[in-house]
């Protein structure tokens, strides 16, 4: 089965964790991710500049993981990441911050891609809020 | 054939970015040609209030986007009776009341719902 | 057609649950996953509200052990590949973010 999944929270979100676990048991079960199309704070979810306690889940880096593993599309909406502050090297450069935290295996994109992703999946699923 | 996408928005207008990133979904399925509906829901269906000022809070007008709904070729856009009703709103113009049952059938028409 | 619901916000504080169970067609199926799983807090008006219901309840298995709560025998309890396979088998999958 083709899932297209959409995630709408931070890492330090718990809603975060349960995309990737439910990512994780679809790749484990021989499933296909065609997309993980990250939307509105989801964004955060992608940031590197996260720094998590050293006793605690660090969801960033295992999405950053995941992603390398199984070179997954990993897409990020520019809309959404540019007015949260989530910014790869290009997008620092255009707007000119100081900042950047986004970088591979992470490709900013537009909307477009969450419906080219829908069309190509079975299923959508979605992750957010607590 | 397109698979078809429904939006259910249940966020309030003036809450934060959600209820435009929302629409943004939509419209963006609409600039695709892709068959995309529209459900106002819970808080959603103040979206559907008449005079509404975003001027008073600096913010860009979100109900000019959604009168761009059908240029987007966005033409099934619903409201939630119940939620018009519990918050003492009257039957709107832009978009079409809908009961609890005719959702749930509805909910079952289309491929994909995405509940923001 | 069978619609998968999700919820992850608490009952208590808010509207979905309520919401969702209005839109429940005969063929669907929740699942609480996160807070939403305290409406399996015993005697609670959501308790309740699911019990009465027609509604198939899942419950993720972590959510509920974590918050120490205990499953009444109407509520099944699925782990992620338990998931993955309840999104498979309904036709589509309304996440209440």
């Amino acid at each position: 089965m083709k899932f297209a999944i959409a995630l709408f929270s931070a890492a330090h979100a718990p809603s975060s964790r349960r995309a990737l676990l439910f990512a994780q048991a679809a790749l484990a079960g021989g499933h296909e991710i065609v997309r993980l199309f990250f939307y509105q704070d989801g964004v955060y979810s992608a940031a590197n500049s996260v720094v998590t306690p050293q006793d605690e889940q660090d969801i960033a880096q295992q999405w950053r993981a995941l992603v390398s593993e199984h070179q997954l599309d990993g897409v990020v909406c520019i809309a959404a990441a540019l007015r949260r502050g989530v910014l790869n090297a290009e997008e620092a450069a255009r707007y000119q911050r100081n900042a950047v935290n986004l970088d591979a295996p992470w490709a900013l994109s537009g909307l477009g891609q969450l419906h080219d992703a829908i069309q190509d999946a079975d299923r959508l699923i979605c992750f957010g809020g607590p | 054939m397109s698979r078809s996408l429904l939006v259910i928005s249940r966020q309030a207008p003036w809450s934060g970015p959600s209820a435009r990133e929302a629409l943004d979904v939509v419209l963006a399925g609409g600039a695709f040609d892709l068959p995309i509906g529209l459900l106002f829901l819970d808080d959603g269906v103040f979206q559907l209030a008449p005079a509404q000022n975003a001027k008073a809070v600096q913010q860009k007008d979100v109900t000019a986007n959604l009168q761009a709904l059908s240029l987007f070729g966005i033409d099934e856009v619903f409201a939630c009776s119940h939620s018009l009703a519990e918050r003492g709103l009257s039957a709107p113009d832009s978009a079409q009341p809908l009961s609890s049952e005719q959702i749930s059938q509805m909910i079952d028409r289309y491929d994909q719902v995405m509940t923001l | 057609m069978s619609t998968l619901h999700v919820l992850s916000h608490s009952p208590f504080s808010d509207s979905r649950l309520d919401s969702c169970l209005r839109l429940c067609g005969a063929q669907d199926a929740i699942l609480l996953c996160g807070d939403a799983t305290y409406a399996l807090q015993a005697g609670s008006a959501p308790f309740k509200a699911l019990e009465v219901s027609a509604v198939v309840i899942f419950v993720l298995a972590e959510d509920a052990q974590a918050r120490g709560l205990s499953l009444p025998e109407w509520a099944k309890s699925v782990d992620y590949p338990g998931f993955v396979q309840l999104s498979i088998d309904h036709d589509k999958v309304n996440s209440w973010l």
